[in-house]
């Protein structure tokens, strides 16, 4: 395997280096490229770490905690800021685990309000993440192409929801209001002109040389390593597993939608590396637009919520449901005790998996590539901690 | 690393950094995406936007009923009601309205419960002041009777509109619209 990775104490020994003392370097809480609050404790050697430590907890809110104080309904608008870079998703996994708790049955209509939404949602967040990771390795211009469209995005939901970051579309039963009149014929425009410029936005910079240098060999995942450290979503079929929940352990109605799972190749280097993962999102945001094609022509009429009490209290029990979130995989887990305040909430978040493994994946890596690390993990500092 | 890699190596590099360049170069002649906020814009940014944006709160007390159905439903508790039953006249007294607009998230949940759709999200969003305490709006000025809806249509034609707007509001953004909207 040719990875860019260098053995700091094979060069002392050979002679072949200049040994230097070992440095203890600060990245972070407050660096533009850590995406949020994120501090690394930076053991470097040079230009080489020997290992880089990540310290969390900077962004902690207690989310789980002031569930089991707000209640059912009033939990909603919180979850929107467990990872408020696709919060459409968190507010889809909430309604989940409710109905779940209550065997609520959300109407058809409900269902594909809910998946459009996600789907936007996750086309926003990736690119953001696509975006972030050119700017983060010296690329500036891309960004702000991904940033232009993710804001036509945000203005679609907008339209829908009257938010654009935290949108608490949804509630437990179905989602909170149906489309709003026109919504579908701007919507499909909007992917007509948005599809080819997945393409564009490849010749910008997906190719270029010198970025796909930074990235491929970098940071490799085989596959038996990210499945020992739990890696879920474009992360985890980044290193070759085809695993989605979508398809794996399908919810909603995405059974009913043709759509493929894109996995890494190892195209310009080795099978799990950095520039993997980065491939993985742009052919996904592609497998996104499939499925909004095909949920807004196939939209059925009806109501878009059950019948659901304003106070909600559901029977004794536990639920836990899983979504396909931007970032892989997220768990709810809801114990209810039969009154109307959950007794135990939590949350399984993908960029927590993804945090865990950096400090395997540092050893021998340039300063340089750690940005480039995180930023093709994907890592969002608020979904690390909650 | 032979000559041959080394001299394809810059040649690949430059021919994906011109084939970038170029697209860059393309925006040259495309039309302008940036809209210059706040004084170049062609209308008010609040008119712009779409019917359900979730702004600044407001509250019409001239059809406020005193039901405290938003107090209750807001998740942190930024809302607080006074209201008080008149023994004599068995009607609503609303003694105290307050919204503190720096602790509200606009998660709109206070709206959707609002029977008369007095309790409102304006497109408005510049509330940048300088202190938290002139962030509190007080609504209620002097204690007014609340809101008593009549069994038939209104008929006071002052607050008549306000009912009409606030009835507008509940079908087009608290409650889910009709199913035929959307096409």
């Amino acid at each position: 395997m040719s990875t860019h990775a260098i053995d700091v104490d094979v060069l002392r020994e050979t002679g072949q280096g200049i040994a230097t003392e070992e440095m203890t370097l600060n990245m972070g809480p407050q660096h533009p490229s850590t995406h949020g609050v994120l501090r690394f404790v930076v053991k470097a050697d040079g230009e080489v770490m020997r290992r880089a430590i990540p310290d969390i907890g900077y962004l902690h809110r207690s989310i789980e905690k002031i569930a089991e104080k707000v209640g059912y309904h009033g939990f909603m608008p919180y979850t929107d800021r467990v990872d408020y870079v696709s919060a459409m998703q968190c507010n889809q996994g909430w309604a989940m685990a409710c109905e779940a708790l209550a065997g609520i049955k959300v109407p058809r209509r409900g269902e594909y309000c809910r998946v459009i939404a996600s789907e936007f949602g996750r086309l926003a967040s990736h690119l953001l993440s696509v975006g972030a990771t050119g700017m983060d390795i010296g690329a500036v211009t891309p960004f702000t192409h991904a940033i232009r469209e993710r804001e036509y995005i945000n203005d679609i939901l907008e339209e829908l929801c009257g938010a654009r970051l935290t949108f608490n579309y949804m509630r437990i039963g179905g989602c909170a209001w149906d489309l709003p009149p026109g919504f579908v014929g701007r919507a499909t425009k909007f992917l007509d002109r948005f599809e080819p410029l997945i393409d564009e936005y490849n010749e910008l910079i997906s190719f270029n040389k010198i970025y796909v240098e930074r990235l491929a060999n970098v940071a490799v995942i085989p596959r038996e390593m990210a499945i020992a450290y739990n890696l879920v979503g474009p992360n985890l079929r980044g290193s070759g597993v085809k695993y989605d929940v979508r398809k794996d352990a399908p919810y909603s109605v995405y059974p009913e939608f043709e759509f493929d799972v894109p996995v890494g190749t190892g195209e310009r280097g080795t099978l799990g590396d950095s520039y993997d993962r980065y491939m993985v999102r742009m052919r996904e945001m592609k497998e996104s637009c499939k499925i909004l094609r095909q949920a807004l022509a196939g939209i059925p009429e009806g109501p878009v919520v059950a019948k659901v009490p304003r106070t909600f209290r559901p029977p004794v029990g536990e639920a836990y449901v899983r979504v396909e979130a931007s970032r892989g995989d997220m768990g709810w887990f809801v114990v209810s005790d039969g009154t109307a305040f959950p007794y135990r909430v939590h949350i399984r978040t993908g960029s927590f998996a993804a945090m865990a493994i950096i400090e395997e994946l540092s050893k021998g890596l340039m300063i340089a590539d750690l940005v480039a690390v995180i930023a093709t993990l994907d890592i969002v500092a608020p979904e690390v901690d909650r | 690393m032979g000559l041959g890699t080394y001299v394809r190596n810059i040649r690949e590099t430059l021919e994906t950094i011109f084939e970038g360049m170029a697209i860059t170069a393309s925006h040259f002649v495309r039309k302008p995406f940036t809209i210059q906020y706040p004084d170049r814009t062609e209308i008010r940014v609040q008119d712009s936007l779409p019917f359900r944006y979730r702004g600044l709160l407001d509250v019409d007390l001239e059809i406020c009923t005193g039901c405290l159905a938003c107090e209750r439903a807001c998740p942190i508790d930024c809302i607080v009601i006074d209201a008080e039953k008149d023994k004599q006249t068995k009607e609503m007294i609303l003694k105290r309205f307050d919204i503190d607009l720096a602790k509200c998230m606009y998660c709109g949940l206070c709206s959707e419960p609002c029977p008369t759709g007095s309790i409102h999200h304006t497109p408005e969003f510049e509330g940048a002041d300088y202190s938290l305490e002139s962030l509190v709006r007080r609504f209620v000025k002097a204690p007014l009777v609340a809101y008593k809806p009549p069994k038939g249509p209104e008929t006071d034609p002052e607050v008549a509109p306000i009912l009409a707007r606030g009835l507008r509001y509940l079908d087009e953004f608290a409650s889910p619209g009709d199913p035929k909207a959307g096409e």
